[in-house]
């Protein structure tokens, strides 16, 4: 079930962003720590789809953390406070706190970033940008690239079910589930590289390339209030990130 | 006025496919383009969308006329390229495959008809109007706040039309636009595009066989191995003997090898005392819905119980859940209330549909949802190979199974290269392959010309005939009438009995 939409999307993406901005200009654990709990957690949680988002952050940066964590935790060089050494491997406080750092802030980056494009209506926030008068094309690449996401997971469960209507059993034990993934990803990319030919043409056939203005069969829904937002949340950031490095807090 | 002069046309490094065709619609004309698998409606079709090919290395000789400026091609690096933009504003397409052409960035019907005139910057009030008035006219209003990939395959090959006259385009090209649509829905679109005609849009209908009746002042072109066989009035290729290239009408009965009057069906009676091969008692579903408002039964209370030697047939309007019931039987879907049981064993939330598909086996409606494999021998062993027969042996049932369908010689090539009945005709190969009791189909006719159609009834004769059983949907009701041991039609998520058939009427 998709979540009651509060505000345009171009409105969401861009304090999505913004909040990226925030975290790495003020660069603190601390900080990034209140960020995932204020403001990610609870997106995740009200999006209508925590369980999707989840796996996709889990997917996306979890990798990235535990080599992270490794790495920093087990040998950072600048490290003086030894808590407990394994011939070349030491844990230092220092290479634990940074590794705290970085996993923090790929956390939120991944979660922000995830969050919104997860749950971001495709249709509406290409027909803002058309409504917004942006460039076409630009939009147009961007929506196709941006619709590709849900087609893919759409191809992978046709192409799943067919090959379990003739006895293919997914389930079960991990590398069960794991060959089940490689038996879907070969045929899913054939097929999507097939159908990206046809469909070019097809999209072609139906005036995606055509001169001149376009329109939209969704209305406008940005407002200029979420405009004049959009706005002074931007130029909020780009204040507070001078002040903070005027100010020498971002050392 | 649109012309196509086709002196050959070849696909990239292939054999000529097309040839000797001379085609003038004039404003208001409505051509038939008729022919049997591979006889080249589509390439046809392709070429007076404009899609000459040109980049991905296509020869094509002849020329392209379009009001009054004309194209002329000779296969060589110096044509000229047709502007997809320009020639679209005045000539629509649509495809055969109804799933492919959806734009991906529309989450409603509605947004999907609108893209083309959205695209050419019709405002956004017309916009809506011109939408609207479509979708009524080709009964799609209730569906156009849902999601165009969650549609029966009626609704979307409605929805791809729609899309394509929304524009009252001056040149229309239709790719079986027919296919899978019950008859009232065909009605409207025939009607829909009556009024266009009458409007002046020059109109090009393919089709495997001849249509059962047509407006008055169409015109026919059969084509048959890539070349006119046949141009003139309807009247005239009634009676032009087409069967002879292969050529059918729409709504005539199969041709039958195994004589459907005299079944090797056990009387019914008995038959009942054994235990079925698939049965559905109470079975309720609904779809879990991307809309939480629109949480209806799609079926209420079905039952079906399938004997050997059954051949039942479902019929219905678009929509009224055939496609839903069916995927009950193999597992695809798991009712919200009632209970299924495939060769004596009830499923359980957590059977695998892998573990029923030697039993039950399963021909999706849409054809390309079906195939993924990189060559069709590999695609037609997949079934046998899953159930752990060994290499050797499930190639040999693939070969035996594409031979059984006539399409033994394409064991080498790409799914995908084939054209839309042969890659019907590998899927129901598939199918057999894996050797399941009960064949589960969906459609299996549509789109398929008339040796193919003939190929199939015989293939569900034989196979009733040896003790196996059949439940298809199906809106081909000669097909259905000359076949099946009994019709039953599916009516807001109930099952109505259309008449005992064949069967009872022998015993
Ligand atoms: N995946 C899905 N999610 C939500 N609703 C669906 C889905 N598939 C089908 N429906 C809806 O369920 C109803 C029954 O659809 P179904 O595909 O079973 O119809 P059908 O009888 O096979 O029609 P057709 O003759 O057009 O193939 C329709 O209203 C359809 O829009
Ligand atoms: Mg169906």
């Amino acid at each position: 079930m998709p979540r009651r939409r509060v505000f345009n999307p171009l409105t969401e993406l861009l304090a999505a962003a913004l909040l990226v901005v925030l975290v790495l200009v003020v660069n603190t654990w601390q900080f990034s720590l209140a960020v995932l709990v204020v403001a990610v957690l609870p997106g995740v949680l009200l999006s209508g789809k925590p369980r999707q988002i989840t796996l996709a952050i889990a997917v996306t940066a979890g990798p990235l953390l535990i080599s992270s964590f490794f790495l920093h935790g087990l040998f950072f060089p600048e490290g003086t406070t030894v808590l407990a050494e394994w011939g070349p491997a030491r844990v230092t406080a220092e290479g634990l706190q940074f590794a705290a750092l970085t996993g923090l802030r790929l956390a939120v980056f991944t979660g922000v970033l995830l969050t919104a494009a997860l749950t971001v209506s495709i249709p509406e926030l290409v027909s803002t940008l058309t409504h917004r008068r942006w460039n076409r094309r630009l939009v147009f690449v961007l929506g196709s690239a941006v619709g590709l996401l849900p087609h893919v997971a759409e191809r992978a469960r046709q192409i799943t079910r067919a090959q379990q209507a003739r006895g293919l059993v997914v389930g079960g034990s991990i590398s069960a589930r794991v060959r089940g993934l490689l038996m879907v990803s070969v045929p899913l990319v054939t097929g999507l590289l097939i159908d990206a030919a046809e469909r070019t043409q097809l999209l072609e056939a139906r005036g995606f390339s055509s001169p001149g203005p376009r329109t939209n069969y969704l209305p406008d829904t940005d407002t200029a209030g979420q405009r004049t937002a959009r706005w002074l949340m931007a130029a909020g950031v780009l204040a507070f990130g001078c002040a903070w490095y005027a100010v020498g807090a971002g050392r | 006025m649109i012309r196509l002069e086709c002196s050959t046309f070849a696909y990239d490094g292939g054999p000529v496919v097309l040839s000797g065709v001379d085609l003038a619609v004039e404003p208001g004309g409505l051509v038939h383009v008729v022919g049997p698998s591979g006889s080249g409606k589509t390439t046809l079709a392709r070429l007076l969308a404009g899609q000459t090919g040109a980049g991905s290395g296509a020869q094509f000789r002849g020329a392209l006329t379009l009001g009054g400026d004309r194209l002329g091609f000779t296969g060589g690096p110096a044509d000229p390229r047709i502007d997809p933009a320009a020639w679209s504003s005045t000539v629509a397409y649509a495809a055969q495959r109804t799933e492919g052409q959806l734009s991906m960035m529309s989450a409603t019907v509605a947004e999907e008809i609108a893209f083309g005139p959205a695209n050419r910057g019709m405002p956004t009030g017309e916009l809506r109007a011109a939408v609207q008035a479509t979708a009524a006219r080709l009964g799609l209003t209730d569906v156009l706040n849902r999601d165009p990939r969650r549609l029966s395959g009626g609704q979307l090959r409605r929805t791809i039309i729609a899309a394509a006259v929304v524009g009252n385009p001056r040149v229309l090209i239709l790719d079986e636009p027919f296919q899978g649509l019950d008859a009232g829905s065909r009605a409207e679109v025939a009607r829909t595009l009556e009024v266009l005609r009458a409007a002046g849009t020059a109109l090009v209908i393919c089709a495997p066989m001849l249509p059962g009746s047509v407006a008055p002042h169409s015109r026919v072109l059969a084509l048959a191995g890539g070349r006119p066989v046949f141009d003139g009035t309807f009247a005239q290729a009634r009676t032009a003997g087409l069967e002879r290239y292969a050529i059918g009408t729409e709504g005539s009965a199969p041709d039958l090898r195994r004589a459907p009057a005299a079944p090797a069906v056990p009387p019914r009676r008995q038959v009942q005392a054994g235990t079925p091969l698939a049965e559905l008692s109470g079975v309720s579903f609904s779809y879990r819905g991307e809309n939480s408002r629109r949480q209806e039964k799609v079926l209420r209370g079905v039952d079906l119980r399938v004997d050997p030697g059954d051949i039942v047939g479902l019929t219905g309007v678009n929509g009224s859940g055939k496609s839903t019931l069916l995927q009950h039987l193999n597992g695809l879907l798991r009712a919200s209330s009632g209970t299924v049981t495939v060769a004596g064993q009830p499923l359980g939330r957590r059977t695998a549909v892998g573990r029923l598909a030697g039993a039950v086996g399963y021909l999706f409606q849409d054809t390309d949802q079906q195939l993924f494999e990189r060559t069709v021998l590999r695609e037609v062993a997949y079934g046998p190979a899953a159930a752990g027969a060994g290499r050797e042996t499930a190639q040999e049932r693939a070969r035996t199974a594409l031979a059984a369908v006539g399409l033994g010689h394409t064991a080498g090539e790409h799914p995908y290269e084939l054209g839309f009945v042969e890659r019907r005709l590998v899927a129901f190969a598939s199918l057999i392959a894996s050797g399941p009791a009960v064949w589960v189909l969906d459609e299996p006719t549509a789109g398929l010309d008339q040796r193919g159609r003939n190929r199939v009834g015989d293939l569900l004769l034989d196979h009733a005939a040896a003790g196996g059983a059949v439940v298809l949907a199906t809106h081909d009701g000669a097909f259905a009438d000359a076949l099946c041991t009994r019709i039953l039609e599916l009516k807001d998520g109930r099952i109505f009995s259309g008449g005992a058939r064949r069967g009872a009427g022998g015993a």
